[in-house]
């Protein structure tokens, strides 16, 4: 009997199996409701930068219709950044609940303002949602385990193992087949939904394919181990039992032990002594004389030299220099924390290997761009917005170009683009 | 009470002699112990570094050079949220929320630095604390444990046999719940020795004890239900599957199925969309710092009518610092109108989550545990209000000095003036109108009020299991 033929009769036989079909319908459908409800997500959020964007042109063209002065226009101009969700986004939300993906900033020393964070709902947060990459990393194992984990001794409970493996013959296994169509109808009634969502979405071809990738990859795994399994002479409910706690070991105790181990092992500088140095370092410089602020200013910013002189009590230039002073003077604690943070995500990245449930949502969330190092490269972002803000202001400022309204129009943009590409660079 | 025990005895004779059952209890007393050494550790380092850092902030806030007033009030303070005592055993919103705010004239910030951020983020369940383990985690276990205590009898027939020898069905359910019911309290002992320590940390007996008695429900409304699922289904792979469905369902859907259903149902603006709102708003308020801005004329006009005076300059206080004072009461008042709206929205979408608590215990349990812990989202709501009330009382103290202690006259002219700029200066003693702040959790009564909400959503879930097992499971054995 050909492998083509025990798959029709496998599949035949499926179909009067109710509890199988159940399972599986009932995958399809998680897996619907989780891509439905992260395109409707992200779809918010999308909805949300818009409605910020056309805010923030017109707060800002207010504020710049009254200023004076570059110094002034600088002071009360904002500008929002923004870090759009990836058309891969809905699949997995990743971090986008803990991270902030959108932020206002002006100006003034960045170290004060970088770490706000405009948060969701922490205690939904707390929660988690529910997002493909939570159906396939923690659910889908479990589908497998109650799809899988009885096919033998089912049948030897029955008494009809030995006749069965007599009769099938190819190799005595009418197991494979078996355990092929199952495994099959699964990776169909999880992938199907989401090659939908990736359609709406207008998700890319390659990145659509390596997410599938991923979720067979898993799937496989753990089909093989619940085959592995299945092989064992227990009843059935102890080979359940037995993986289930193997799911529960690898799903959630070795991510979170991880996660304690990554976090004792890697430092990190408590922010709260970042900003607390840093409005040191800003306000004190209110009472220095000017030099103090000057000479560490043009050790950095050396172009400036010979505009630097500072005459009167209170200057822009000064005022803007003390702020740049002020970011310098935490910059080696601010990037020691980033380091830190980025630190411990690529351990993580090792440390995942220990749970095929975090590989797989880090998988996804990379895919998604919804992930540590995404959030990363977009603060990264808005720190070169910021330096190129200063970059526009500063040669008005300090060379004391008249004021020119129609110079503000040069302004720089922020473009979501840049944080995609800086993430890509530190990728290589 | 006698068959009881030996019927107890017994299921716990089986459980020694069957390598799951010791591998899984053994697996829940090495995650709850773990758990609550790991969790007290992480959060006793929190309490210690953010109390330090808030008598630092303090500290250098008194410290501060004779100064003008308004540079104070620019130069700000800092508000830690300290954590409290039963938060070793769940930290609830903790890292979700930003610790530290920074307080300054004119502004309401936003919290920083939640530690979720820097954490290596590889468990998306929650990192390991007590909380989770016996939210989540013990009721798989027990079910591993008990999944087959009455189907493995009626499939070897021995059922009938106890039957038949006289003993109650009562009896033989009372006395397998009992053996439940055991391995259960042994899987909450670590809890209890982590609540001892919180009350010597400052919590109350009454609360601890509330806590630990909450729990306990909670891991029996699971002995009951695997005791009813156990009673009914004839076989064990039929009673392990219904029990698992039924923890996923619980466990691992409606959770996150909740927070998704309650921000579809509301959607709650960010802080920036707010920010803009209120900005629009704000246009009428008027810039506290430009005493000639049109938005105080009327105040002017009063003020020169009640003294009886022409001048400005004649005022027998400073009206620059009338203007900031007064701007800074409008702004906050605005400010806090908003900021009232979005916590009231998020407090909408809390409601809604935890509604889904009349269908899953394990949300049950979480509000119960976050809300008398004190780690929920009303606790850090009124960390962001003492936070604000802070940041108010200590601006309107310095606009005070700033009102009384200086001249007008040199005040105008500071900035031309030196000498003028000398005169505005005040003694660095005017800083201690800052309060000393300690955040602390609400009083044992007030959270003890609120768990009683989701104690109840718990009650009615064990009387509902507890009394299918007295009419459905006994008449099904």
């Amino acid at each position: 009997m050909s492998f083509a033929r025990s798959i029709s009769r496998e599949f035949r036989f499926l179909l009067r199996q109710p509890v199988a079909l159940g399972l599986i319908a009932v995958a399809a459908m998680l897996s619907a409701f989780a891509v439905w409800s992260g395109l409707a997500e992200t779809a918010q959020q999308t909805a949300t930068i818009e409605r910020l964007l056309a805010a923030d042109a017109e707060d800002r063209s207010a504020a710049l219709a009254t200023a004076s002065d570059y110094g002034g226009a600088a002071y009360y101009s904002f500008h929002l950044t923004h870090n759009p969700p990836s058309d891969l986004a809905f699949a997995a939300l990743g971090q986008r609940d803990v991270f902030p993906w959108k932020h206002r900033v002006r100006m003034l020393a960045l170290e004060g303002q970088i770490y706000e964070t405009d948060a969701a709902n922490a205690e939904l947060a707390q929660a988690g949602r529910f997002d493909f990459a939570l159906v396939v990393g923690v659910l889908a194992p479990l589908f497998l385990i109650m799809l899988l984990h009885d096919q033998r001794a089912s049948e030897r409970a029955a008494g009809r193992h030995d006749l069965l493996v007599a009769t099938a013959g190819g190799g005595g296994q009418p197991w494979r087949a078996r355990a092929a169509v199952r495994v099959g109808l699964l990776g169909v009634a999880l992938l199907a939904p989401l090659l939908i969502g990736a359609a709406i979405a207008g998700a890319g071809l390659w990145s659509t394919f390596l997410v599938c990738l991923i979720v067979l990859g898993l799937v496989l795994f753990w089909a093989l181990v619940c085959l592995w399994a299945s092989a064992r002479p227990f009843t059935g409910p102890a080979i359940a039992s037995g993986l289930l706690a193997f799911w529960m070991l690898t799903t959630f105790v070795t991510p979170a032990i991880s996660d304690a181990a990554i976090e004792s092992a890697i430092p990190a500088p408590a922010g709260g002594a970042i900003v607390l140095a840093q409005r040191e370092a800003v306000n004190d410089a209110w009472d220095l004389p000017k030099e103090a602020t000057m000479k560490p200013f043009l050790a950095e910013h050396p172009q400036w030299t010979d505009h630097a002189a500072i005459e009167r009590p209170f200057e822009w230039k000064w005022y803007y220099a003390f702020q740049q002073v002020g970011d310098q003077t935490v910059a080696g604690l601010s990037s020691q924390r980033r380091d830190a943070i980025a630190a411990r995500d690529r351990a993580a990245g090792w440390a995942a290997l220990l749970s095929p449930s975090a590989l797989t949502q880090r998988g996804l969330t990379r895919l998604a761009q919804t992930d540590v190092r995404a959030a990363l490269a977009y603060q990264e972002s808005v720190r070169d917005f910021h330096a190129s803000l200063r970059a526009f202001y500063y040669p008005l400022l300090f060379k004391e170009a008249p004021y020119d309204h129609a110079m503000l129009a040069n302004l720089p943009a922020y473009d979501p683009g840049m944080a995609k590409t800086f993430g890509d660079e530190k990728a290589e | 009470m006698n068959r009881m025990a030996t019927i107890a005895s017994d299921e716990w004779r089986y459980w020694r002699r069957s390598k799951l059952a010791v591998c899984v209890l053994a697996l829940g007393l090495i995650l709850a112990v773990g758990s609550a050494l790991l969790t007290a550790g992480q959060m006793s380092d929190a309490a210690h570094e953010r109390a330090h850092l808030q008598a630092e902030a303090e500290e250098t806030f008194f410290n501060q050079p004779d100064r003008h007033p308004h540079r104070m009030v620019h130069y700000g303070h800092y508000a830690f949220r300290a954590p409290p005592p039963l938060s070793i055993v769940d930290p609830g919103v903790d890292a979700f929320t930003g610790t530290s705010i920074f307080l300054e004239g004119h502004r309401q910030n936003s919290a920083m630095f939640a530690d979720r951020q820097a954490s290596a983020g590889l468990a998306g369940f929650g990192a390991l604390t007590p909380a989770f383990v016996l939210q989540t985690l013990a009721p798989l276990l027990l079910i591993l444990m008990g999944y087959n205590t009455l189907t493995r009898e009626r499939e070897a027939r021995t059922l009938d046999q106890l039957i038949a020898q006289g003993v109650g069905p009562s009896h033989i359910l009372l006395g397998k719940g009992l053996a439940l019911a055991g391995a259960a309290a042994l899987m909450v002992s670590p809890l209890l020795m982590a609540t001892v320590a919180a009350v010597f940390s400052g919590e109350t007996v009454a609360a601890a004890a509330l806590y630990v008695g909450g729990y306990l429900l909670y891991l029996l409304i699971w002995c009951a239900i695997i005791l009813l699922v156990s009673t009914l289904m004839r076989a064990r792979s039929a009673s392990l599957g219904v029990l698992l469905a039924f923890w996923v369902v619980a466990a691992l859907l409606l959770p996150p199925i909740s927070s998704t259903t309650a921000v579809s149902i509301v959607a709650a603006p960010g802080k920036i969309e707010t920010d803009f709102a209120a900005i629009e708003a704000k246009k009428e308020v008027g810039d506290g710092h430009n005493a000639a801005d049109p938005a105080f004329a009327s105040l002017k006009a009063n003020l020169l009518q009640q003294y009886d005076v022409d001048r400005v300059e004649d005022l027998p206080m400073n009206f620059r610092g009338v203007v900031a004072s007064t701007a800074e009461a409008d702004l906050t008042d605005l400010l806090n109108r908003f900021a009232e709206h979005r916590m009231r929205v998020e407090a909408d979408q809390a409601r809604i989550a935890r509604g889904f608590g009349w269908l899953s215990p394990v949300l049950g349990v979480r509000e119960f545990s976050m809300t008398l812990a004190g780690v929920d989202l009303e606790t850090h709501h009124r960390f962001l209000r003492e936070a604000e009330q802070l940041r108010f009382d200590f601006v309107q103290s310095l606009n005070k000095v700033h009102t009384e202690k200086l001249a007008y006259i040199d005040d105008i002219n500071r900035s031309r003036d030196p000498e003028a700029a000398k005169r505005t200066r005040v003694s660095a003693e005017n800083w201690k109108v800052l309060e000393e702040f300690r955040f602390e959790p609400a009083p044992a009564g007030d959270r003890i009020e609120a768990s009683l909400v989701p104690l109840a959503k718990m009650l009615l879930w064990f009387a509902v299991a507890f009394s299918a097992c007295a009419v459905v499971g006994r008449r099904a054995l």
